[in-house]
């Protein structure tokens, strides 16, 4: 478990990485970041709440695209193919992806969207790299 | 007791399974085009059957699919798939339940022959798609194929024009937006989806190695059922150098199965028959049960 002084925890890592590292380390949880008050800190909370917000708006296209109904019990681990979605589909979900978050989304990594998560975390780089103004 | 009362109902239903019957193989540059139509194969021991004819990881893939028609469907996929292949070995020297599978390096199912390395085996090549409603599966002998089916009737989200200009080529969305009715340029948009994904398919190297925006699927001028491949290359910034490269490698089919669906087909030409069309055989089929042949294929 690492300290959480602004001194030791390293924030030049990439956001995908500091916010895998919270999702993993469940230790994390019990970190009260109150107590932290720079604005590093803020990305910090920032990321973790629209990393959930993100997924919703994901599984929310998800199931209109796939058809599935409101009920369906969708994870962020969904893989797009177990629900049925075929390669049409998975294009059509990037559309409404990009038109949803307003991001333009390389073929290549279309092709590599498999899930609910990898599609929120695609999202999430593509936005936090667009320019300042619009991200904290 | 319960034996004889179940094998009194297996008589009384004719649940005898024969064993599969054998298949000439596809001649060069003809493919074989087989499918199922999975609300036509409810008999739960005909199904119980299939689901014995499946590998360890095959039943586990078919598990983790979410819904009861996904589950059968895939059942079907895989049913098709192995029975077929086992038809067209010779005198049935082949099991169903034996066939083994691999992917090439980019992730395309093959059969694995690694178990029968001494025996005659044709050089088969296979490819499956499918949709709710129809399983496909293409088989061909020396030369790599593709197919994709796709429902008619599909609807696309999106408008159609935004979506082709997003991913198709430039050339594609000028023939798109030259038609007038919206439900026409709907097909037509399907149309060349299936022919697009049939070529990526066949071509065996994943998406990336052919963008669907790098090359253009039209339709032969003058025939019926054939198509072009050109693909886009830009030797400069500007648009007017662009140039196409269009060449004989692929043959193209394009039929409506079913009448419910629209069926593409893309194989790698031997360069032996002379510019000929592909020859395609379209059959029904429920695997132990009944082949269908469908003799008139449309060809669109």
């Amino acid at each position: 478990m690492a300290s959480l002084s602004t001194t030791s925890l390293s924030f030049k890592a990439p956001s995908t990485r500091i916010s895998q590292v919270l999702r993993n380390a469940s230790s994390f949880q019990s970190v009260t970041f109150g107590r932290v008050t720079s604005s590093k800190s803020l990305r910090l909370q920032i990321s973790c709440a629209a990393k959930a917000e993100t997924v919703q708006k994901v599984s929310d296209i998800v199931k209109e695209q796939l058809a599935l109904s409101a009920d369906t019990p969708l994870t962020s681990e969904s893989k797009f193919s177990a629900l049925g979605a075929d390669s049409l589909d998975t294009v059509e979900i990037v559309m409404a992806l990009e038109e949803k978050f307003n991001i333009s989304v390389e073929e290549s990594d279309a092709q590599n969207i498999t899930t609910i998560q990898e599609a929120a975390d695609l999202i999430e780089e593509l936005v936090q790299k667009k320019p300042a103004a619009e991200t904290s | 007791m319960r034996i004889s009362v179940i094998s009194q109902l297996q008589r009384s239903f004719s649940m005898e399974f024969p064993s599969l019957v054998s298949l000439k193989l596809p001649s060069p540059m003809e493919t074989h085009l087989w499918y199922i139509r999975p609300d036509e194969v409810k008999i739960p021991s005909l199904l119980k059957h299939y689901s014995q004819l499946l590998s360890p990881s095959e039943i586990d893939k078919v598990s983790q699919l979410r819904g009861d028609q996904l589950k059968k469907n895939a059942l079907l996929a895989r049913t098709l798939v192995r029975t077929t292949i086992a038809r067209y070995q010779t005198n049935n020297a082949v099991d169903p339940r034996s066939l083994m599978f691999k992917k090439n390096t980019y992730g395309k199912p093959e059969v694995d022959w690694q178990n029968y390395k001494n025996c005659n085996i044709p050089p088969l090549h296979f490819n499956i798609s499918h949709t709710d409603s129809l399983i496909a599966c293409g088989v061909t002998v020396h030369v790599p194929v593709g197919i994709d089916v796709e429902d008619k009737e599909r609807k696309i989200k999106h408008d159609v024009l935004a979506f082709a200009e997003r991913f198709y080529s430039a050339d594609e969305v000028k023939f798109l937006s030259t038609i007038p009715d919206p439900e026409s340029q709907r097909k037509e948009f399907i149309k060349l989806w299936t022919l697009k994904e049939a070529y990526v398919k066949a071509l065996g190297k994943g998406f990336s190695a052919a963008p669907f925006n790098t090359f253009t699927i039209q339709s032969k001028a003058g025939t019926k059922g054939e198509y072009n491949l050109c693909k886009t290359s830009e030797m400069t910034t500007s648009s007017l150098e662009k140039t196409n490269n269009c060449n004989g490698e692929w043959k193209f089919s394009l039929l409506e199965l079913a009448d419910s669906h629209y069926a593409a087909i893309c194989i790698e030409d031997d360069q032996a028959s002379g510019g000929a069309p592909m020859r395609v055989i379209v059959r029904k089929t429920i695997p132990f049960v009944e082949d269908e042949l469908i003799s008139e294929s449309i060809l669109l």
